[in-house]
């Protein structure tokens, strides 16, 4: 079963083809351009390397965030597009998901922590079982301070990894039981979201196309600023 | 903005380095050409279907206008969310329409600019995804050329050497195309675009969003006369300001309700949109008369105005002028006018890569 994973919620924009074979080519890009130029050359240039062409895919995999919302759009409508277009299923998986699949071999509760800019971070807690990750919160958006409170309050150990970790390390730090990943997790990867879409794909657990969207957490300003004004003409 | 001479123009072999000029690639099939077309740069979702240069298999416009309706006007992160959502159910419903596989395309051609960014790369994202797969040409398409070759859909006589109007939502502009492809920009509004102008005046009015069309109905049955708005005649050249107007229109309302007097909305509705209307056919019929052009057009949302289109055509017959402004359908935003911009893209043998990305900003000349 020949899979492309596509992850583009953070500043890393990445690319994967696989199967349960194994990962047969894999790029990430961390600067530059930005997804919405990186993302169908890379695509066409990991085709031409491994020998393949799109009518060998049997499925589509997408990284759904949370993450940087352009990002986000630009991943999930090329999935979306090439999985019509090639009348294939897709699958969409939490972005937060993946980078803790990839650290997963870790007693430590395991918090993904993503940059969502506006002094804000996206994360989440994890913990290892045979064979994989189980979540154990809610996806949870907030300042670096209510990540401590959320650590402080729980008194377990932590592994902390992503960019949004090594951003605000420094406040961070201050958390007794807190270890850091390295850099070279500091994103989420195709890679991990082909190895998690696989099963979901041999179950034919898929997302329905045109409802699969990504996974903001946050509304637009526009509608929070309206709903406080509705808020305060009711009082 | 003021190149006169032709060495002053500049074509798109010039705005885009990323496009190739193939030789003649479809010869005499040309009627026959089938291209997708896709526009995201507003609140619209649209995906068409063109054969040949004129003929709309299938026209599909997924709008996100009643999202926008309570804040009183487009906002960019609920259209870029609603795009996400729309965009594969219109190509599909395109394909549906017109009885045809995405691998019948010859063609995909893509609104790359100008528009909201966030809005924009979803449309751009899915056109590249599409033109990957079937491996056919991409055409990288700008919106406000898209508005001029709309004419073209209802009129196959329509074509160059024209000077014209691109009055929507978002811009109002006066344009000279001497050829194909090759565009002069001769005005600009320096404020609101003409849309603009009506949305923030009906909003005044109370009559909700968009305003253009309940200006239109209101104005009916008002009386142009009854109130004297300025007309923002810039002395130089071409150029368009409303932001006075709707000044104008605020203190009459003030001053009104002062004194206690009663509003006629119809009237302030006939007498506003007389001003704004006046002002742009007046210009675009001198631009006409002075670069010795006889094809006028009118195109963009705002083109489908009755007034408009009254005036514009009256003026016109005066001057022996040839009007041409596209059915409502292909005035507001929609992808088949971005698929016929394609098509005359295609035939004159203009490609692009999967490495095209969405602009903004993007200028018509
Ligand atoms: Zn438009």
């Amino acid at each position: 079963m020949l899979v492309l994973g596509i992850e583009t919620s953070t500043p890393a924009a990445s690319v994967t083809i696989g199967s349960e074979q194994g990962i047969i080519a894999s790029s990430l890009v961390t600067r530059g351009a930005g997804p919405g130029d990186f993302l169908l050359p890379a695509i066409e240039f990991l085709m031409e390397q491994s020998g393949l062409s799109y009518r060998n895919l049997s499925a589509i995999a997408v990284g759904l965030g949370p993450g940087l919302f352009t990002g986000m759009r630009v991943g999930v409508a090329t999935a979306k597009t090439l999985a019509q277009a090639l009348s294939v299923p897709i699958v969409g998986a939490s972005s937060l998901d993946l980078l803790a699949f990839d650290v997963r071999y870790s007693d430590k509760l395991i918090c993904p922590v993503f940059d969502a800019k506006r002094k804000e971070v996206f994360f989440a807690f994890y913990r290892q079982v045979p064979g994989g990750i189980t979540r154990e919160s809610s996806y949870m958006v907030g300042s670096p301070e209510r990540l401590m409170a959320e650590i402080q309050g729980s008194g377990e150990d932590f592994l902390l990894v992503g960019n949004g970790a090594l951003l605000y390390r420094d406040p961070l730090e201050r958390v007794d039981k807190v270890e850091f990943g390295s850099m070279a997790y500091a994103f989420p990867r195709a890679a991990s979201l082909v190895e998690l879409a696989l099963p979901r794909l041999f179950m034919e657990d898929y997302d329905r196309l045109f409802d699969i969207e990504p996974h903001y957490m946050r509304r637009s300003d526009a509608e929070i600023n309206w709903e406080r004004s509705m808020q305060r003409k009711n009082r | 903005m003021n190149g006169e001479t032709a060495a002053g123009l500049l074509s798109e072999f010039d705005l885009e380095t990323q496009t190739e000029v193939l030789p003649d690639p479809v010869g005499s099939n040309q009627d026959e050409l089938l291209v997708l077309g896709i526009e995201t740069s507003c609140d619209e979702t649209c995906a068409a279907i063109l054969r040949g240069k004129d003929n709309v298999l299938a026209n599909v416009i997924s709008s996100s206008a009643d999202l926008h309706a309570r804040y009183g006007g487009v906002v960019p992160e609920v259209a870029s969310r609603a795009h996400v959502q729309a965009v594969n159910p219109a190509i599909a419903e395109a394909l549906r329409r017109a009885d045809l596989t995405l691998w019948d395309m010859n063609a995909v051609a893509v609104t790359v600019g100008p528009g909201l960014v966030g809005s924009l790369v979803v449309g751009v994202a899915a056109a590249k995804a599409l033109a990957s797969v079937l491996e056919v040409p991409l055409l990288p398409i700008n919106h406000l050329e898209a508005h001029i070759y709309a004419n073209f859909l209802d009129h196959p006589n329509f074509g160059p050497p024209a000077v014209g109007l691109i009055v929507s939502g978002g811009h109002t502009l006066l344009v000279h195309m001497p050829a194909h492809g090759l565009y002069e920009v001769l005005g600009e509004t320096l404020d609101d675009a003409a849309g603009e102008a009506f949305d923030k005046v009906a909003r005044y009015l109370g009559l909700g969003f968009p305003g253009g069309p309940a200006i239109d109905q209101m104005a009916l049955g008002g009386n142009k006369r009854a109130i004297d708005f300025p007309r923002a005649v810039l002395h130089k050249g071409y150029d368009f300001s409303f932001s006075g107007l709707k000044t104008a229109v605020q203190d009459y309302l003030r001053k009104q309700e002062k004194q206690g007097k009663e509003v006629k909305l119809e009237d302030v509705c006939a007498s506003f949109q007389e001003a704004v209307v006046d002002v742009q056919v007046t210009k675009t019929i001198k631009a006409a008369q002075s670069l010795g052009v006889s094809t006028v057009f009118v195109s963009g949302g705002v083109a489908s105005n009755s007034r408009l289109r009254e005036l514009m055509s009256a003026m016109c017959a005066e001057n022996d002028l040839k009007l041409h402004y596209p059915s409502p359908e292909y005035c507001t935003d929609n992808a088949a006018m971005v698929a016929c911009c394609g098509h005359f893209r295609y035939i004159r043998g203009i490609r692009a890569d999967s490495s095209i990305s969405a602009d903004p900003n993007l200028h018509l000349a």
